[in-house]
């Protein structure tokens, strides 16, 4: 069968507040902790929705729009850079699982 | 609502879900509070329920037509894999048919959905049938404390009141830290990460590829190369017409290796036996989320406070011993308990901290904590690079000669077996493996 590409992967997934053009953002990152004392900026590779990724400076940028809550980068990140709440259900983002 | 509530479950998962019908069956006033826009609608498993409870949750189950479950497992099979072969153990029964089953493999978002449903009618029959709500859509923000006890939660500006306070918010326990049962930075130690797919088929297809029969149904753990050498192992199970396959992947290990978990889990459906097992199906959800791995040293030490008690994976409470994936049962039992704590407070009118530890001894007591206790040297045997790595290849290096049939003289299986250790490991490594082996199982 065809292999998924993560953004095909990420397109079946039903995200909340979608119509929305402003959303309060669940997880605020650091990126200056990422970008100056982080030695292996995990989060870029470790993170199942890419929501962490580097420019070609190797600068890391975060955005939570494909946040699909799991929870990893708040254990893979042991540099206090990421600071993880649930998404507000009215304002926030977030996932509604269709299977789960 | 300005009434005060006898308890407040945060999360309606199997946990609080749990808890929340055995606080309905024995006439209890609570408010289960769910951030999802149902129950189930946040939540991730891999998954089966293992184990009878759901029949004491849920009576009969097997008779509901519209049940949340999809299928009942009577089909047990283990395989290792390396990059090329696969070799299995299976295990396949007739005496998995009858109910109550020995485990059910379930979509959360379904399933869930479901059991809320049955919470709603025990709502329906208790005697506070207009004052006991299942209220979704909403985030708990805080747990709501006076001194050392739990008084109730706030949610934006409103603040809700209760005589106990059960924590059932799953693993990403943020509430559960607040109230400093647990750090507030927790490693990736003991964490997994789990992402996985569901995959649609025609129900036929996926009936004669899978030999199911009826709503009989089969669950596929592996262990090896389906994580590219990361700690872990891999799923496979299947549901009405679809089935979830996925990859449980240790959140340092992956770290170290600089690994991207969809390009594993991309590689694993592209292994050539899985390959062949999965063709020609849709897939129709992408999902991940955080697991404990039922280390220990990764349960918060106290799961009670005054007015406080905490279930489920919020308690990290999961095990994998090499038998069974086990989480959502635990969630059950422990939701039970909880509630049977404070049913019990209730009568008494205590909800200290004294009566909240009971919940603790009871869990204790339970098979939850002695299987999490006994078992865990199993659980750092799987997490032992021997196991996961060099004992797959072993083992399909050998299956592969064994399985060999050349026009020339055969050598003896047990030769072949030296070769195979040989080529991979070496026999010291494996009776020390062994040893550690018989002794956690």
């Amino acid at each position: 069968m065809k292999l998924l590409t993560l953004p095909e992967r990420l397109g079946l997934i039903s995200y909340r507040n979608q119509a929305k053009s402003e959303i309060k953002p669940h997880i605020r990152v650091e990126t200056e902790i990422c970008n100056t004392v982080c030695p292996h900026k995990c989060t870029t590779y470790v993170c199942p929705a890419n929501c962490y990724t580097l420019d070609e400076n190797n600068h890391v940028h975060f955005q939570v729009e494909d946040c699909i809550e799991c929870g990893t980068c708040m254990y893979a990140c042991d540099q206090g850079a990421v600071t993880w709440e649930f998404p507000d259900p009215e304002t926030g983002r977030g996932v509604t699982w269709n299977f789960g | 609502m300005d009434e005060k509530f006898d308890c407040i479950i945060v999360g309606a998962g199997v946990a609080g879900l749990a808890a929340a019908m055995t606080l309905a069956r024995n006439n209890i006033k609570f408010l289960l509070i769910e951030k999802g826009e149902f129950a189930g609608a946040k939540n991730v498993s891999g998954g089966v329920i293992w184990g009878q409870d759901l029949a004491k949750l849920v009576p009969e189950y097997w008779k509901d037509e519209e049940a949340g479950w999809d299928r009942f497992i009577n089909h047990r099979r283990l395989t290792f894999i390396d990059e090329e072969s696969a070799f299995s153990l299976d295990f396949k029964s007739r005496h998995f048919n009858e109910p109550p089953y020995s485990g059910v493999i379930v979509l959360r978002s379904k399933f869930d959905r479901w059991l809320a449903n049955k919470v709603e009618d025990a709502i329906a029959e208790s005697e506070y049938s207009m004052d006991s709500f299942i209220a979704t859509n909403i985030l708990v923000e805080e747990i709501l404390m006076e001194g050392d006890k739990a008084v109730g939660i706030r949610t934006g500006d409103e603040k809700f009141y209760a005589d106990n306070v059960i924590i059932a918010e799953g693993v990403n326990n943020l509430l559960t830290r607040q109230a400093g049962l647990q750090d507030k930075y927790v490693p990736a130690d003991h964490i997994l990460t789990g992402v996985k797919e569901i995959i649609r088929y025609e129900r036929s297809v996926l009936e004669d590829r899978f030999q199911l029969n009826g709503l009989s149904g089969m669950s596929n753990e592996f262990v090896g190369y389906a994580t590219r050498g990361v700690e872990g192992g891999g799923f496979l199970y299947t549901n009405r017409d679809t089935i979830s396959i996925g990859l449980v992947l240790g959140l340092k290990d992956l770290r170290d290796k600089e690994l991207k978990p969809y390009d594993i889990l991309n590689d694993f459906k592209a292994h050539p036996v899985i390959k062949d097992t999965i063709r020609g199906g849709e897939v129709v959800e992408y999902s991940a989320h955080v697991v404990s791995s039922g280390d220990k040293r990764g349960i918060p030490e106290k799961l009670y406070k005054g007015g406080l008690l905490v279930c489920g994976e919020a308690a990290n409470l999961l095990m994998n011993a090499g038998k069974a994936i086990q989480g959502m049962d635990y969630a059950m039992r422990s939701g039970i308990l909880a509630a049977e704590t404070i049913i019990e407070a209730k009568s008494k009118n205590d909800f200290s901290i004294t009566q909240m530890k009971k919940y603790q001894g009871n869990l204790n007591n339970s098979y939850i904590m002695k299987d999490i206790n006994n078992f865990q040297d199993a659980v750092q045997l799987l997490h032992n690079p021997v196991m996961y790595q060099k004992v797959p290849s072993l083992i399909n290096h050998f299956g592969r000669n064994f399985f060999t049939i050349k026009n020339e003289p055969t050598k003896k299986s047990r030769e072949m077996m030296g070769e195979s250790v040989k080529a991979h490991s070496s026999y010291w490594e494996l009776i020390k493996l062994g040893l550690k082996g018989a002794r956690s199982l």
